[in-house]
C-alpha cells in the first residue's frame, strides 16, 4: 500500500499551474520544451505557449489561465526590455502579483536589474533542474 | 461567500480563472459560488470538438473562433489535455494554436488537465461551462483530449459534437470499432490533402447511411477540411449553425438540457465516489487483509465486497 499512501499524500499538495513561453522573435524553443517536460514529470501543470508571443497575449494568458507563475525563456539579447514590457503590462491589467521567472541565456550583470523589476527567479545556463523544480513548486498557492 | 460569483458576473476574468481552479481542486467554497452562477446561465450555445490525437482539434477550434468572432459572437473555450497518471503533471498545449486571439477580449481560453478523469474531459469541465455561460459568452467550445475508442463524455456536456477524423488514423475497421463515431453530430475529415481522405469520407457517409434514424431526426453531415490552411471551415460553421438551429426546437432543447444536467451531476458524483474509494482502500484496509491477498490465502473479491459494504 506504499504507493497508494504516497499518492494520497501528494493529493494534499496544490497543483502548480505554470505558464511557459517565449516573447518576440526568439525561436530557440528546445530549452523551454525540455523544461516543460521536466515540470510535467515533477507534477506541474504547464500551460505551454511556445514561441512568438506578444507581451499582451502573455499577460492575458496569465490571467485567463489562473497561472501561479509565468516562465519566460530567452536566447536573444533583448530580454531586459521584453521583461520590462511584460512586467508593465501585467501591472496594467492587474496581474502583477503573479510571479515571473526567467530562463535561458541571462547575463549575470543583468540579474539585479531584473530582480529590481520584480522578477522572482532567474535560471540561466547551468542551472540545476532540481532548483528550478523546487522554485516552481514553491510558487503554488494553497487551494 | 458569493464574492467570486459577483466578480465573475461583472466580467472579472481573473475571478473566473480562479474559480475554475477551485472547481478543479473540488473545494467546498467553489460549490457555493458555482451554485449562484448556475442560476444565471442557460443562454450559451455549447459545441464539443473531439477526435484522435493529432487530428487537428486545436487548429480547427482556432479557425472556428475566427469565424464566430466575425459574426460578432463571443467565444469561451475549455481545452482539455491529459494529466500524467504518474506525476499528476501535464503539458497543456492547445492554447498555443489559438494565440492569434490572445488580444481579443471577446475570446477566453482556459486550458484544463484531466486530473484522473477518464472520459476525455476534466471533472470540472461542466463547472467551466457554468462559469462561461454566466459571464455571458455566446458560444462555449469544449475541446477534449485526443480520444481513442471510448472517451465519450463530451456528448453529455455539449449540444453539437464535432468529431474530427483523418485518413491517417487507421482503416475502416478502426472507424467502425471506435465508439466515438456514435457520438458525432458533425463529422469532419481533416487534413483532406492526405491520401485516402475522400475514401474515408465516403466510407463514413455509407456507414451513417446504414444506421437507424436518430431519435432527434438529425442527419449527420460528413465534411472535408484542412484546418491549418483554413479550407472547408465555412462549411463546418454552416453545419454547426444548422445543428444549433435544429436544437432550437423545444423538444430537442429540453432533451439536451436534461442530458447536460445529468452529465454534470455524473461528473460531480464520479469524483466524490472515486476519492472515497481511494481513501477507503488506502486507509481502511487492514495490513493483514492485504497480506492475505498477497499470499493468496484470500482473494481480492471478498476484500472488495467488504470495502463496498462500508460505502453503502
Amino acid at each position: 500500500m506504499q504507493t497508494d499512501f504516497q499518492a494520497e499524500q501528494a493529493e494534499d499538495q496544490p497543483i502548480v499551474r505554470c505558464l511557459l513561453g517565449m516573447l518576440g522573435t526568439d525561436v530557440h524553443s528546445k530549452g523551454i520544451r525540455t523544461i516543460a517536460q521536466l515540470l510535467r514529470e515533477a507534477g506541474v501543470e504547464v500551460i505551454y505557449l511556445g514561441e512568438h508571443n506578444s507581451v499582451q497575449g502573455m499577460a492575458r494568458a496569465a490571467i485567463d489561465e489562473d497561472a501561479d507563475l509565468v516562465g519566460l525563456s530567452f536566447s536573444s539579447a533583448a530580454y531586459v526590455e521584453y521583461t520590462r514590457q511584460l512586467v508593465a503590462e501585467m501591472k496594467r491589467i492587474g496581474a502583477d502579483d503573479i510571479p515571473v521567472m526567467l530562463g535561458g541565456i541571462i547575463h549575470p550583470d543583468d540579474h539585479q536589474a531584473l530582480y529590481d523589476m520584480g522578477v522572482r527567479g532567474i535560471f540561466g545556463a547551468g542551472s540545476k533542474t532540481a532548483d528550478i523544480i523546487a522554485f516552481v513548486r514553491s510558487m503554488g498557492r494553497p487551494r | 461567500m458569493g464574492s467570486l460569483a459577483d466578480a465573475i458576473l461583472a466580467g472579472d476574468r481573473r475571478a473566473a480563472g480562479r474559480l475554475i481552479s477551485l472547481a478543479e481542486s473540488r473545494t467546498s467554497d467553489a460549490r457555493d459560488e458555482l451554485e449562484i452562477l448556475y442560476r444565471h446561465g442557460g443562454h450559451a450555445r455549447t459545441i464539443g470538438v473531439t477526435g484522435p490525437p493529432g487530428a487537428g482539434k486545436s487548429t480547427l477550434v482556432d479557425g472556428l473562433i475566427a469565424r464566430l468572432r466575425a459574426r460578432g459572437l463571443t467565444v469561451a473555450v475549455a481545452a482539455v489535455d491529459p494529466s500524467s497518471p504518474y506525476s499528476r503533471g501535464a503539458v497543456l498545449g492547445d492554447r498555443v494554436r489559438m494565440m492569434r486571439h490572445a488580444d481579443d477580449a471577446g475570446v477566453l481560453v482556459r486550458s484544463m488537465a484531466t486530473r484522473g478523469a477518464l472520459g476525455g474531459l476534466s471533472a470540472a469541465t461542466g463547472d467551466a461551462i457554468t462559469i462561461f455561460d454566466a459571464m455571458g459568452f455566446d458560444i462555449v467550445i469544449v475541446e477534449t483530449v485526443g480520444v481513442g475508442q471510448s472517451e465519450v463524455d463530451i456528448v453529455g456536456h455539449t449540444e453539437a459534437v464535432l468529431l474530427l477524423q483523418t485518413a491517417l488514423g487507421g482503416d475502416d475497421v478502426q472507424a467502425i470499432k471506435a465508439g466515438v463515431l456514435e457520438i458525432a453530430d458533425i463529422m469532419v475529415v481533416n487534413k483532406k490533402s492526405a491520401p485516402g481522405s475522400d475514401r474515408m469520407a465516403r466510407f463514413l457517409r455509407e456507414s451513417l447511411h446504414d444506421r437507424p434514424l436518430r431519435p432527434d431526426a438529425w442527419t449527420i453531415p460528413v465534411l472535408l477540411a484542412e484546418a491549418s490552411e483554413e479550407t472547408g471551415l465555412d462549411e463546418v460553421i454552416d453545419a454547426l449553425f444548422g445543428r444549433l438551429d435544429h436544437n432550437r426546437q423545444d423538444t430537442h432543447m429540453s432533451a439536451i438540457r436534461r442530458r447536460q444536467a445529468a452529465a454534470h451531476l455524473t461528473a460531480l458524483a464520479d469524483v466524490e465516489i472515486r476519492t472515497l474509494m481511494r481513501r477507503l482502500i488506502a486507509g481502511q484496509t487492514r495490513p493483514e487483509a492485504w497480506q492475505a491477498v498477497l499470499e493468496r490465502r484470500s482473494g481480492p473479491y471478498s476484500l472488495a465486497a467488504r470495502l463496498f459494504e462500508q460505502l453503502r
